[in-house]
């Protein structure tokens, strides 16, 4: 009886071990990508472009050539987010206006990039980079993502009930030498600890500005030197003729 | 999105200060030398810029592929085509590669094969193993190029199927069923909506893994030739919804035959079984409809198979139509014809009427000493009218669009009455800079053109040349002056049809066009209509409504041109046609004929092309193929008319005639001075009303005849499309 | 000699049964067969029925249709009690024969097929041409 039930778990336990050579783990997006009218997502959906952000619009189109206005697509679905925080469909459809360009061209761009957040987020978006050098960098970013969790009181994908905070879990963004980090909105904080994560969690609901960079965690480092002095370049650099022959 | 930045827009806008490069050397260009390329060691030779693909066609080695068509543009994203060349480090994707001097091209070697291999690996990978239910099942290309060039074994050990992509199937309407499980991202439909059709509503959503294919909101596609994606796609992710479940290419015979929905005369393929039309497809023809056809073509069928007319029927003595057998049929006819005067009879032929047919009523009436004969649909008959062909043919034809520069349309929508030719148009407007301008009601023809106006005066203002768009006309090479058959239908048809011709003739003259290149076009709404002004029915039923008969035949005359009102009291009314509808509620005696799939018969299309139709399938029930009816007929009547064989009514149609027995050809017509010197007398004044189309928007497309009127498909578009109207995406 | 004598005689004596000469000939007419035999019965719809056991086996016993069928007579009109006597099922006519009779027997009817009492199985296929039907007069009338 005990024996069987060992072998039971043992086989359990090897069977989530041996992966077949030639499948695939079912990696699958919690995003859809197709659009479902919602009472906060339709067509409806008030969103008009203001007056400040119209002559940014217009700036950014002359950086393209006459006839070329749909390259601008990109950065003007970046200024209607940053406008109306998220990618709402409605937003996307005046982009197209704008731009005289067919609505699903806009929807394959706004799609195709994973940074249009075309589902409400919070105030303050926190992506946390779980990928590998932040998984095993500094104090890792398991870690931190408990003491998001801890803090927040939300999961990954999930947004706090007062619609301040969105936690979402990121691959690389780019700053492994700092690891662990996050991005809240558009502001990289690194060199993480709990308490770092804690305290700048807690200066924004304070609503306090926290400093971005790196935190305390690595002996306060500047921005992404070695953390225990220069390994390299360390010596004054050497004058003309070094090395060389001495009739040179 | 397609055609940006137009050449023309660019001389327009710098003026004189634009100097084109071609100008700067009068010495002539020299002719592109031909490039050497070797396929399989095999010495071809070809114009730069083919891609390899192309030059291996022409060495005769066909490269297998999925995303690449020779309509639409380039996307080289389904990695099929991959080819060795030499010393080059990767395997090629030859369809977007051009070719280079010397190239040597290995399609048979092991690379070549390991790549082509690996590539269906992947796409079987996340394909689901579903040919039992697939539609596509006998004529998938992903099943003959896995048979052909994927690997004889399998890898794929996920046999509980926890890996396998799955996508949600989308609703695009009544058309095209999608299972998009079975999309291999191939992109083909996206490019047909976006490049010929015109409508860009398909996209991909998504990337890598997740990547979609769809519409991203829910959304009909709403296009004209929306099923054409049926056949493009490679795999059986797009099929047809009415087709669904109904039969296996292998089980059905195909015929080649000719549509009659429209005055173009698409060439299509019907596929029958157990006498039956399971389908519609087009079938290549590169002066007509090179390889597509409008949806009201491929998904009409099914109007053939309800409101047929089955049975001779006789009114009894309520007063009620009974189904009856020929003879008694015949016999009324003849009861009632006796002491008919011939002036007391016409007969009025409908727009689905092959020209055998015309030639019998013709024949048979003009016997009975009648001479009025008329069309439903009206064309002017005033001074030259129908005397010359040219007045009334598509002079240009279809295919002289794309050596035109300037189109101008003139009360017509030729996306709804010539979905076809308007594909042409608008792939000219993409490649050849065509420029396009339009006097009518403002409709989306699915590429820009220039609107001149809604009334009658542009014309006039154009013919006189004081409009500032006749600089564009006179300063085009090849200009085309297009006329909808719909606008000729008011009062003043006749002085719209003498405008129009003087303006063609003012362009023709004005501009450098040589003798040949013929300016006036008519674009036809109605299949029957050149064939019938051919052998001489006078169009519109104006004289039958003068004559006020005693006697009248209807030949699948369906859309109402003459009611009971028009003619004498108790006049006895005969109808003679395929489909229950308007004619037949009307008539005394009803004969039933056979449709377009039912009979070999020839059609003229607008163009003035003959063409044969083909039989797929027998007409149903006592129905029998209309000229023979008419034949039999005759002889009750005491007029027999004198031939019983299909080829000796070819021949009589040949006497009256020759161009309805040349079969695909065009003959030329070229009397536009003369015709117009002619009309001068007759000459009536212009209307104020503006020129509207009948046909503006997608739910006026698909039903416009009694075949498609019949149609459970058509009937379910309309409502589709009229529920896309007022939808918010 | 005899032997002619007696097939003259005889024919003479068939044609005078027959009813003479035009009887004969309207016998002849009508049934394409000129025979003698002895009257054995006759059925409720006048059928009569003959016996000749000089005719060989097959053909020794016949039926002469009731003049109310006229030339449209067949096999069918005979009941089935005398069809038992008639296709030498047995050699008791239908009077002499003890036959049962229930109340549930139905009424013998002739066969219908080609006449508009035919009997047409309903299809249960779906038919693939639907057929147009005529509106009837008042819609008609409203609708013009």
């Amino acid at each position: 009886m005990m024996f069987s039930s060992v072998g039971r778990s043992l086989l359990t336990v090897a069977r989530q071990q041996v992966r077949s050579l030639h499948r695939t783990t079912p990696a699958c997006s919690d995003k859809l990508f197709v659009h479902r009218d919602s009472p906060e997502n339709n067509p409806d959906t008030p969103f008009k472009f203001t007056p400040q952000n119209l002559k940014t619009c217009d700036v950014i189109i002359k950086n393209y050539p006459e006839g070329h206005e749909a390259a601008a697509v990109i950065p003007i679905l970046d200024l209607a987010q940053r406008q109306h925080g998220w990618l709402p469909i409605s937003a996307m459809h005046a982009v197209a206006d704008l731009l005289k360009m067919p609505r699903m061209r806009v929807y394959e761009v706004a799609t195709f990039y994973t940074m249009f957040n075309r589902e409400p987020v919070g105030k303050y978006f926190v992506q946390i980079c779980t990928t590998t050098p932040c998984m095993l960098g500094g104090v890792g970013s398991d870690v931190i993502l408990d003491a998001i969790k801890e803090n927040l009181g939300i999961g990954c994908g999930q947004t706090t009930g007062d619609g301040q905070f969105t936690l979402l879990e990121v691959e690389c963004l780019g700053a492994c030498v700092n690891a662990p980090m996050v991005q809240i909105n558009d502001d990289y904080f690194e060199d993480l600890t709990v308490n770092d994560m804690h305290k700048i969690l807690n200066d924004i609901k304070a609503g306090k500005k926290p400093k971005p960079g790196p935190q305390s965690g690595q002996d306060h480092r500047f921005a992404c030197e070695p953390k225990g002095g220069l390994t390299s370049l360390n010596t004054p650099p050497t004058g003309p003729g070094f090395a060389c022959r001495a009739d040179l | 999105m397609l055609r940006l930045w137009p050449l023309r827009q660019v001389v327009s806008s710098a003026g004189a200060r634009f100097i084109p490069a071609c100008q700067k050397s009068t010495a002539p260009e020299p002719a592109p030398e031909l490039v050497e390329v070797f396929v399989n060691d095999k010495q071809v030779f070809v114009e730069p810029g083919t891609t390899v693909l192309q030059a291996c066609a022409v060495a005769g080695i066909e490269i297998p592929r999925f995303c690449y068509h020779e309509r639409l543009s380039i996307a080289g994203n389904c990695r099929m085509c991959l080819v060795e060349v030499e010393r080059s480090a990767k395997p090629i994707a030859s369809c977007a590669m051009p070719v280079m001097k010397g190239m040597k091209v290995k399609t048979d070697s092991p690379v070549t094969k390991k790549a082509r291999e690996g590539v269906m690996e992947f796409l079987l990978m996340n394909h689901p193993l579903d040919c039992p239910i697939c539609d596509q099942g006998g004529e998938c290309d992903l099943q003959d190029q896995s048979m052909n060039f994927g690997s004889d074994k399998s890898r794929f050990t996920d046999i509980a199927f926890t890996g396998k992509r799955a996508v949600e199937d989308k609703n695009v309407g009544p058309l095209v069923k999608t299972i998009m499980t079975r999309c291999i991202h191939c992109t083909r439909c996206i490019r047909f909506a976006s490049e010929v059709a015109g409508v860009e509503d398909l996209g991909t959503t998504g990337r890598g893994n997740e990547m979609q294919v769809g519409t991203y909101v829910e959304k009909m596609l709403q296009s004209e030739l929306s099923g054409n994606v049926i056949d493009l796609c490679p795999v059986g992710a797009l099929t047809s919804k009415p087709y669904a479940f109904t039969a296996r290419p292998w089980e059905t015979r195909k015929i080649e035959s000719i549509d009659v929905m429209d005055a173009l005369g698409s060439n299509i393929v019907v596929s029958m079984r157990t006498n039956e039309v399971m389908r519609v497809l087009p079938r290549v023809n590169e002066d007509i409809n090179e390889e597509w056809i409008s949806d009201k073509t491929r998904f009409a069928y099914d109007g053939l198979k309800r409101q047929r007319l089955t049975t001779p029927f006789l009114k009894d003595a309520n007063g009620q139509l009974m189904q009856t057998d020929w003879e008694s049929a015949f016999l009324a006819i003849a009861r009632k014809l006796q002491g008919v005067e011939g002036s007391q009879m016409a007969a009025v032929a409908g727009g689905l009427v092959d020209a055998e047919a015309l030639t019998s009523l013709k024949d048979l009436m003009n016997r009975l000493g009648c001479e009025t004969l008329c069309t439903e649909e009206i064309f002017p008959m005033d001074g030259s009218g129908t005397d010359f062909r040219s007045n009334y043919l598509m002079n240009t034809t279809i295919a002289g669009v794309e050596e035109a520069d300037v189109v101008l349309f003139i009360g017509t929508n030729p996306r709804f009455e010539a979905p076809v030719f308007n594909a042409r148009v608008r792939k000219s407007w993409i490649h050849n800079d065509l420029k396009v301008a339009m006097i009518g009601a403002p409709v989306d023809l699915t590429y820009e053109y220039e609107h001149l106006g809604e009334t009658v005066d542009v014309i006039e203002k154009l013919a006189g040349g004081n409009h500032p768009f006749c600089k564009v006309l006179e300063s085009a090479k090849r200009p085309m002056v297009v006329m909808g058959s719909s606008c000729l239908q008011r009062s003043d048809g006749s002085a719209l049809h003498f405008m129009v011709s003087t303006l063609a003739n003012r362009v023709k003259a004005a501009s450098g066009a040589d003798a040949e290149w013929r300016v006036l076009n008519v674009l036809h709404r109605v299949a029957s209509q050149v064939a019938a002004l051919d052998l001489g029915y006078s169009a519109g039923v104006s004289g039958v409504r003068e004559a006020k008969p005693q006697m009248l035949f209807l030949l699948g005359a369906d859309e109402g041109a003459i009611t009971r009102s028009d003619l004498a009291d108790g006049a006895f009314v005969v109808y003679q046609g395929h489909h229950g509808d308007q004619g037949a509620q009307m008539a005394d005696v009803i004969l039933p004929g056979a449709a377009y799939t039912e009979k070999d018969a020839t059609y003229v299309n607008t163009e003035g092309r003959a063409q044969l139709t083909r039989q797929a399938v027998t007409p149903p029930g006592m129905a029998r193929n209309d000229w023979k009816v008419l034949r039999a007929l005759s002889e009750l009547l005491g007029v027999t008319l004198p031939y019983d064989k299909l080829q000796e009514v070819r021949q009589r149609m040949a006497e009256i005639s020759p161009t309805l027995v040349r079969v695909g050809e065009i003959e030329e017509a070229n009397f536009f001075k003369q015709a117009i010197e002619a009309t001068k007398a007759g000459k009536t004044s212009l209307g104020k009303e503006p020129l509207v189309p009948p046909q503006q928007v997608l739910k006026d497309f698909y039903m416009t005849d009694s075949i498609t009127r019949a149609s459970p498909t058509m009937a379910k578009c309309v409502q589709a499309a009229t529920e896309a109207e007022s939808s918010v995406h | 000699m005899s032997k002619y004598i007696e097939k003259i005689s005889r024919l003479f004596r068939i044609i005078k049964e027959n009813g003479g000469v035009l009887g004969s000939v309207r016998t002849v007419f009508r049934m394409e067969e000129l025979k003698t035999g002895t009257l054995v019965g006759e059925d409720e719809l006048g059928n009569k029925y003959f016996h000749n056991p000089m005719y060989f086996v097959g053909r020794s016993r016949w039926v002469v249709y009731s003049d109310a069928a006229g030339h449209d007579y067949d096999g069918s009109q005979v009941p089935a009690e005398w069809h038992r006597w008639l296709s030498y099922i047995s050699d008791e006519t239908p009077d002499k024969a003890d036959l049962p009779k229930y109340p549930w027997l139905a009424k013998h009817t002739e066969n219908q097929s080609g006449t508009p009492q035919e009997y047409v199985p309903y299809s249960t296929t779906r038919p693939k041409i639907q057929a147009w039907k005529p509106k009837t007069e008042e819609v008609y009338r409203k609708h013009f």
